[in-house]
């Protein structure tokens, strides 16, 4: 006998297994069953409903796009609840309204996105504000690494742009005149096709401006930038300008004050605003020679004016990208006001920064104020020298210069009266 | 003016003109005028270049003509009627009072082979020339300036460049301009800088003295050379006949060239 029951044991265990495939496949079949009763209706084009407001909701759906996509293997009841215990089909139609709660399943996703700005917004009232669907699909769910998905990286800017690039809905939602899908189309991450809105943005949990939390409020733009950038960042938070943007000073540049927002472009493209041929034109001066932000923070408008009206800035306002721009001296994500020994520009490190440019330069060189402007009232013996001959020279050009235009014109006078016809 | 003459006049006028050029595009680089040197690729570059390159040539045109001044007997003769004297200041007093109606009927002024104006505006040149050249150093050797000389020095020396820039242009265009093309005598031009010759009738007007003696000089070589200069006519006899003669001659038949060209345009009927 013992032998007998050992030799029926492969057979046990082979019946075993054909009888759960066997549940497995009817289950599935069963399913299936469901779905084939559904789409007995629901593959009509046609099939339309009245919602509470008389908007026509479109009732149809694609059955071989719905097997194919990532929830192709699921009963129609699983996420269309209320269809189990309701007489659907046979006209208590309007038990199916309820959205579908994706969370039922997508727990942490749901957790995330309620957190977030679209759940909030939707709070509120608003009406066209993002549901699950909105940016995943409906019945064409695809995992967001498949091409085919909303959510693939290259789909991403269209499926965002669908409401943030449509002017009707921006102008609804008071989002100012950005079209940040155009900008960004034309921006060198744009362009590279590896960064998407949600990089900066976030996905289920995106934030608004002014949420503290928010990976585009101030103060974390540098952090956010700073997942692809760390060196950058790096350098920038120990920058004066990333100090005081730390401390929340809202005048206080962040990554996006210099090289903007959703239109960044590379340094060497002409339209960047850190573009060398502008750093100095606009960039830096849209604070420096600002009245406000320099009467605040006392750094005075008079170095962009004096470096306007010195050799470098002249040159560099004719197009001489040889010539120094602020950048040249004061160093880029890295600059540090003068009093810090770290900085290029304290005065023990001014010999090399100049030196930079001019070979040989000697500690003299570098001694004495660069921004300075000459005058009669300045501080500096030197300023008030140079301002001196300067007003000598235009007094000078005034008296010689209108002596001579006095003589020439009686000579002239006289000469062209002694010509008058008689 | 001898041929020599008219090329370091010619020399001048040239380098000088792109001195101006290029270095108020520097002082004034959004400028209207300053875009051809702006808007091309390097041009600000290019412009510090001719600019320097201007410069030397003008030192250099300095030194040639302080060789000219000292080596030749043409050139003593210069600086010595070139000599400011009391009768200049006469001059410029009487030539005031004429053009102000003071003196009436307008006194006839003779003046010398320089008159106050040409004097007032060589100095001036020369003055120029110096302060420019020291300060352009300065300006070009700011490495080499800044190792033995305070900061401010150097901002010194780029607001007398600019003034003194601003005030010789001016000079040019105000006193140049009007004695050798807007003085009534004169326009549209003085053809001098091109011929090195001037009409009897403007040299009466400008060089009186000269003239009187020239004339006087001329007679005596007539005794000498019997008829030689007699078809001079109207016009004043150059101090090197020889080498003067063949300069004319070479521009005269240039002169010609061009217009026959010019004419043969004009009747120009297609072929």
């Amino acid at each position: 006998m013992r032998g007998k029951e050992g030799k029926y044991k492969p057979l046990i265990l082979f019946l075993m297994i054909l009888s759960f495939l066997v549940v497995w496949i009817i289950s599935i079949d069963k399913g299936w069953a469901k779905n084939s009763f559904c789409f007995e209706c629901h593959k009509d084009e046609t099939l339309k409903k009245q919602d509470e407001r008389g908007r026509t909701i479109s009732l149809y759906v694609n059955e071989t796009e719905f097997r194919n996509s990532a929830h192709g293997k699921l009963s129609c009841s699983d996420c269309h609840v209320p269809i189990k215990d309701d007489a659907h089909a046979e006209g208590g139609k309007k038990k199916a309204d309820k959205k579908v709660n994706c969370g039922s399943c997508h727990k942490e996703a749901e957790k995330e996105y309620l957190q977030g700005l679209h759940s909030k917004m939707i709070m509120k009232g608003t009406e066209r504000a993002a549901y699950c669907h909105e940016c995943h699909g409906k019945h064409d769910i695809f995992p967001s690494k498949n091409p085919k998905s909303k959510t693939h990286k290259s789909n991403i800017d269209q499926t965002c742009n669908r409401c943030h690039s449509d002017i009707e809905f921006v102008r609804e939602h008071a989002l100012g005149s950005i079209i940040p899908g155009e900008e960004f189309k034309k921006s060198v991450h744009g362009k590279s096709g590896e960064v998407t809105c949600i990089s900066c943005h976030g996905s289920h949990n995106l934030r608004s401006l002014v949420d503290p939390k928010s990976s585009i409020f101030r103060s974390n733009i540098p952090q956010t930038c700073g997942s692809c950038h760390p060196e950058i960042t790096q350098q920038f938070v120990e920058s004066i300008h990333g100090v005081l943007a730390a401390r929340g000073r809202t005048d206080a540049p962040t990554c996006t004050t210099c090289h903007g927002i959703h239109g960044i472009k590379a340094k060497v493209d002409p339209d960047s605003p850190v573009h060398e041929r502008r750093i100095a034109l606009t960039t830096c001066p849209q604070c420096h020679a600002a009245e406000r932000i320099s009467k605040e923070y006392r750094i005075t408008t008079t170095p962009v004016k004096s470096y306007y009206e010195s050799f470098h800035g002249l040159s560099y306002r004719g197009g001489d990208t040889y010539s120094a721009n602020c950048a040249s001296c004061h160093g880029v994500h890295d600059i540090r006001p003068s009093s810090d020994p770290k900085s290029s520009v304290h005065p023990s490190n001014l010999q090399k920064t100049c030196g930079n440019c001019h070979p040989g330069a000697s500690e003299n060189f570098a001694k004495g104020k660069i921004h300075s402007v000459a005058s009669v009232k300045a501080e500096d013996i030197g300023d008030r020298i140079v301002g001196w001959v300067k007003v000598i020279y235009i007094v000078l050009i005034v008296v010689v210069i209108g002596g001579m235009v006095f003589f020439n014109f009686t000579d002239w006078l006289r000469k062209t009266i002694e010509r008058r016809p008689k | 003016m001898t041929l020599n003459e008219r090329l370091q006049h010619l020399n001048l006028f040239i380098n000088f003109t792109i001195l101006v050029i290029t270095g108020f595009a520097l002082s004034f680089p959004t400028a209207f005028w300053a875009s051809p040197i702006t808007e091309v690729p390097a041009g600000m570059t290019l412009r510090g270049f001719l600019h320097r390159l201007s410069g030397v040539a003008i030192v250099f045109l300095g030194g040639y003509h302080l060789l000219y001044c000292a080596f030749t007997k043409r050139g003593r003769g210069i600086i010595r009627d070139m000599i400011p004297t009391w009768k200049d200041a006469l001059d410029l007093w009487e030539t005031l009072k004429n053009n102000l109606f003071i003196n009436r009927p307008p006194k006839k002024i003779k003046m010398g082979r320089f008159n106050f104006r040409e004097k007032f505006e060589y100095f001036g040149l020369i003055w120029g020339t110096l302060v420019m050249t020291i300060t352009g150093f300065i300006l070009w050797f700011e490495v080499e300036w800044l190792k033995y000389f305070p900061q401010w020095t150097y901002h010194l020396a780029r607001t007398i460049h600019f003034y003194e820039a601003i005030l010789a242009t001016l000079t040019i265009i105000v006193w140049h301009f009007y004695s050798v093309i807007f003085n009534p005598d004169v326009y549209p031009m003085n053809w001098a800088w091109i011929t090195g010759e001037m009409t009897e009738h403007e040299m009466e007007l400008e060089h009186g003295l000269e003239l009187e003696r020239l004339k006087a000089e001329s007679k005596t070589r007539l005794v000498e050379f019997g008829e030689a200069y007699a078809e001079g006519g109207g016009k004043v006899i150059p101090l090197h006949p020889e080498e003067e003669m063949k300069s004319t001659r070479s521009i005269r038949r240039l002169y010609s060239i061009v217009q026959s060209l010019n004419e043969t345009i004009k009747s120009w009927r297609g072929a």
